[in-house]
């Protein structure tokens, strides 16, 4: 394997950025929607697949959602209303 | 006859005055004792109030990431090769045992608290406690985890890796201090913070550095920063940009002066193409630490210099069928790694690496993975001869693991 260069680097970052503006324009086609405005069913879809996969809301019982709504919104750095409607509907669920 | 009944009627009404006065009396003695009551049962509720369920939550949870690996390296200088090989049944380098604790009080108050036990003993990974402040606001204090990319924070778990071993060049910044953090929506976007105050690192004989732990050793404290932007109102992308400085030298030490400044950028990309998911993360971060003067390990005499300079990155991608109607073929994840390590040459620790894992993992649950990962780094050293290094020496390094990861 040969050592990357600066050239490289740079293509690969290049690729980078069109791949994600590729997806931006993609994704700018459908109707964009407040945070406000959407259920705790689709933030819990949306935002725990960010770095882990969406767990079961059978997993844990309601008061455990409680803490690990506040736990989670420590580390992705969810909004309160975020936390607050996917934890909602994690208990609901349950 | 008229005086029997006034007597009569006297007495009778010192009966019933007595009785009246009885029963007041009697009427008086209660309100005391009901008020005592009420007032010890309105303080016992409070008492119930404060630690019921609904109030105070303390609960376990975890995770175990245990496997084996085998590792075949060749080291290569002026035409001549050595061969090693090794093995680890637990794997060595990624085995962890870690619960976590979490106590919760109201929505308010949070504690965590997670030791962990793997190969190099037993140690803590974070104890904070979070106060949830205002919205989108939360202070916290204790042994954190320093927001300097996303990799540390939120990636490293194994039953969230994507592949078994780490990127190279990504090290653990976890340091006493204070943090303030938050998410903000603005319209369909979303921006978040990330701001630590710590006592920092300090700057090794050697040129690496170091958390020194909860003394510090100068006046300066590190600051460690990071600003994330995510642009799609489905939060599908999400891009970040970190900093870290301080002054990293000792007060009674030659290289006193010295600063380390450390920068990342990292990108985070999950988008659902039916039946596939694709995850694609990366990170690249550079640290600078200032001119110092350090001294010769085989020669005391002798002091030496280098460009303190270090450049690490990676970029990951990962492809599941999450959307399969199959319900085998959607646990299965094919999953890619390309990263870069260069330290600063002419230093002890000089070297150019380039590393490619690859990976298949099966998804149990979705919190439990089997994976079978193989990685290949190539490092190029780029150690002083002076300091008796061999630059231009080849590393090749080969493993290929099978690991299980649980998080409950």
């Amino acid at each position: 394997m040969k050592p990357i260069n600066n050239k490289k680097l740079t293509i690969l970052s290049i690729l980078v950025v069109v791949v994600g503006s590729m997806m931006i324009l993609l994704n700018s086609c459908t109707a964009s929607q407040k945070i406000s405005m959407k259920s705790g069913a689709q933030l819990w879809a949306e935002n725990c697949q960010r770095c882990h996969n969406t767990p079961s809301p059978s997993t844990f019982s309601p008061e455990q959602w409680e803490t690990i709504g506040m736990h989670m919104q420590s580390r992705a750095l969810l909004t309160d209303t975020e936390r607050d409607k996917i934890v909602d509907f994690l208990k609901s669920a349950n | 006859m008229q005086t029997l009944n006034k007597l009569t009627k006297r007495i009778l009404a010192i009966c019933l005055f007595a009785l009246i006065a009885t029963v007041t009396k009697a009427q008086e003695t209660t309100t005391v004792v009901d008020s005592s009551l009420l007032n010890r049962v309105s303080t016992l509720e409070q008492q119930a109030s404060y630690i019921k369920p609904r109030e105070s939550h303390l609960m376990a949870v975890g995770l175990l990431t245990f496997g084996y690996v085998s590792n075949k390296t060749t080291v290569t200088y002026n035409g001549t090769s050595s061969v090693s090989k090794s093995n680890s049944l637990g794997d060595a380098d990624h085995f962890e045992f870690s619960p976590m604790f979490l106590w919760r009080h109201g929505k308010k108050f949070l504690m965590e608290f997670e030791p962990s036990f793997s190969a190099d003993g037993v140690g803590v990974n974070w104890a904070v406690a979070s106060y949830y402040a205002t919205p989108g606001l939360i202070l916290r204090g204790g042994y954190l985890v320093l927001p300097f990319g996303t990799y540390n924070k939120r990636l490293a778990a194994g039953w969230i890796n994507k592949l078994a071993s780490d990127p190279e060049g990504i090290a653990d910044a976890s340091d006493f201090g204070v943090e303030a953090e938050g998410g903000i929506q603005a319209g369909t976007t979303k921006w978040s913070y990330d701001f630590a105050l710590s006592n920092g690192m300090q700057l090794q004989p050697d040129g690496t550095t170091q958390f020194i732990g909860i003394t510090d050793n100068n006046k300066n404290k590190l600051f460690t920063g990071r600003i994330g932007f995510l642009p799609l109102a489905n939060s599908s992308i999400e891009v970040g940009a970190s900093l870290m400085t301080g002054n990293v030298g000792d007060a009674n030490l030659k290289i006193n002066s010295a600063t380390a400044t450390l920068w990342a950028l990292d990108l985070n990309v999950v988008e659902n193409i039916t039946p596939f998911q694709l995850n694609i993360k990366g990170q690249y971060s550079e640290a600078k630490v200032g001119n110092a003067t350090y001294t010769d390990p085989n020669d005391p005499t002798h002091d030496y210099t280098f460009d303190n300079h270090t450049k690490t990155g990676y970029i990951m991608a990962a492809l599941r069928p999450a959307f399969s109607q199959n319900d085998v073929v959607k646990n299965f994840e094919l999953a890619a790694r390309y990263g870069n390590y260069t330290t600063p040459a002419n230093s002890l620790w000089g070297t150019k690496d380039n590393s490619l894992a690859v990976g298949l993992n099966y998804w149990m649950n979705w919190r439990t993975v089997v994976r079978f990962s193989y990685e290949a780094i190539k490092g190029t050293s780029t150690v002083s001869q002076n300091l008796g290094g061999n630059p231009g020496e080849i590393t090749k390094s080969n493993s290929a693991y099978i690991q299980f990861c649980i998080e409950l």
